[in-house]
């Protein structure tokens, strides 16, 4: 009996996921100035969030509690960070997508380019925000392949490969 | 029965099959056939198994085991060609991105391989229990099916959310119907194993009306104009999109 209503619950949780995420799509593309919502993000600011120097830096420095919460909070808003370019992704990638059907063969090709760019930041940030989550929860440890998880850095080696095999021409984007 | 019962019940068995008509002359006029042909044949196959099955209903076989035969057969021809039309949708929402292809490939196998070892667990846990050997094994096919199904369309509408994928309005259509009719009939499937009866009406009802709602939806997305979307007046906005890829390159090798 309980094992019935479980599955019962689960069919309804579905359908309602699959409601709520079919009208998410409604309310994104209906999106007014999509460019507007794009928020700035400083990329030096976040190099020095995730710098193995400044982080080493701090840990000789600070006491080994101060580190730790200095570390998560650094680690936290390098998610903030990381989750907000991806957000600014996908709103160029939406604006990006209608560009490829352009009639102007140089739109459409910078188009392209961007929404190529556009879904490998969503990809390498749906790899790196679990890195960074784990960083959070060991603020102490390396996140190193070896030490800490080598069959997900191995896994996520694969996916640049891909990338740059997919992609072997694609330097600095022009269409940026 | 009541009639009002009676009438409701022939409604929900013969309308949604008339609709299903309508869909098949909507996609050969509208030439959806080239984009969509499994759709296209599951379409059909479910009008001929009604035609067959409504035959078979008026007839005076009605009472012996043809009918759940045929029906038990049937079910198992639109279960497989269900699963073609979840991966014509996947192949749709990933031809416009290569980017995405070997991912979604990888997603696909993965999320399938999840949901079978998950459908076990549930068929191990929740076995149902019916006299009738043949309607057991087609609720729990049923159920099985539903869920997979469910499952796998539920991952493509997080997948292209997550990646703001956009998908041409009729295989978002094509999804959603299916996926409404899927996690619905998951839960009734479940309750009909536990009740251990398929003459037990209001599951019935319900499925029959889910049913209805999802070849509306079908009919609704593959009548409507393919929306196109907007492209910006202004330029595209400057963003440091490849800035932010090598940055995050860096990180996950490091």
């Amino acid at each position: 009996m309980i094992a019935t209503i479980i599955l019962v619950l689960v069919a309804l949780l579905a359908l309602l996921s699959l409601l709520w995420l079919a009208r998410g799509r409604s309310l994104a593309a209906a999106l007014e100035h999509p460019a507007e919502h794009i928020r700035a993000v400083d990329v030096d600011a976040f190099r020095n969030l995730i710098d193995p120097d400044e982080e080493e830096f701090l840990r000789t420095s600070l006491p080994p509690a101060e580190f730790r919460r200095i570390q998560r909070e650094r680690l936290r808003a390098a998610v903030e960070y990381v989750s907000c370019a991806a957000q600014n992704a996908a709103i160029l990638l939406r604006l990006a997508d209608a560009g490829r059907r352009s009639s102007d063969p140089a739109t459409a090709q910078a188009a392209e380019k961007l929404v190529d760019n556009a879904i490998r930041i969503r990809l390498y940030a749906s790899l790196a925000i679990p890195r960074l989550y784990l960083g959070m929860i060991l603020p102490g440890a390396h996140i190193s392949p070896v030490r800490v998880a080598e069959s997900y850095e191995q896994m996520t080696r694969l996916v640049v490969l891909l990338g740059c095999l997919q992609y072997p021409t694609r330097g600095v984007s022009a269409a940026l | 029965m009541v009639l009002f019962l009676k009438i409701l019940w022939y409604y929900l068995w013969i309308a949604p099959h008339i609709l299903l008509g309508i869909i098949l002359f909507v996609m050969a006029q509208r030439r959806l056939l080239r984009s969509f042909p499994i759709f296209f044949l599951y379409t059909a196959v479910e009008v001929l198994q009604f035609a067959v099955l409504f035959g078979i209903f008026l007839s005076d076989r009605h009472f012996g085991g043809d009918y759940e035969r045929l029906f038990s057969g049937g079910m198992a021809v639109s279960s497989a060609l269900r699963f073609g039309v979840v991966y014509e949708v996947f192949s749709h929402l990933f031809a416009d991105y290569p980017a995405l292809t070997e991912t979604g490939k990888m997603l696909f196998r993965g999320v399938t391989i999840l949901l079978l070892l998950a459908c076990i667990a549930v068929a191990v846990i929740v076995p149902g229990k019916s006299i009738d050997l043949l309607m057991l094994a087609t609720n729990t096919l049923d159920r099985t099916v539903s869920f997979l199904q469910c499952g796998l369309l539920l991952s493509v509408f997080i997948f292209s959310g997550y990646f703001a994928l956009s998908l041409r309005s009729q295989a978002f259509g094509i999804a959603l119907g299916l996926g409404t009719y899927a996690s619905v009939q998951m839960a009734t499937s479940a309750v009909l194993l536990y009740v251990g009866s398929t003459t037990n009406r209001l599951p019935n009802f319900v499925t029959m009306a889910a049913y209805h709602c999802c070849v509306l939806i079908w009919l609704w997305y593959l009548m409507m104009p393919e929306r196109k979307p907007k492209y910006p007046s202004k330029a595209l906005p400057e963003y440091d999109l490849e800035i932010w890829n090598q940055e995050l390159q860096r990180m996950l090798q490091r």
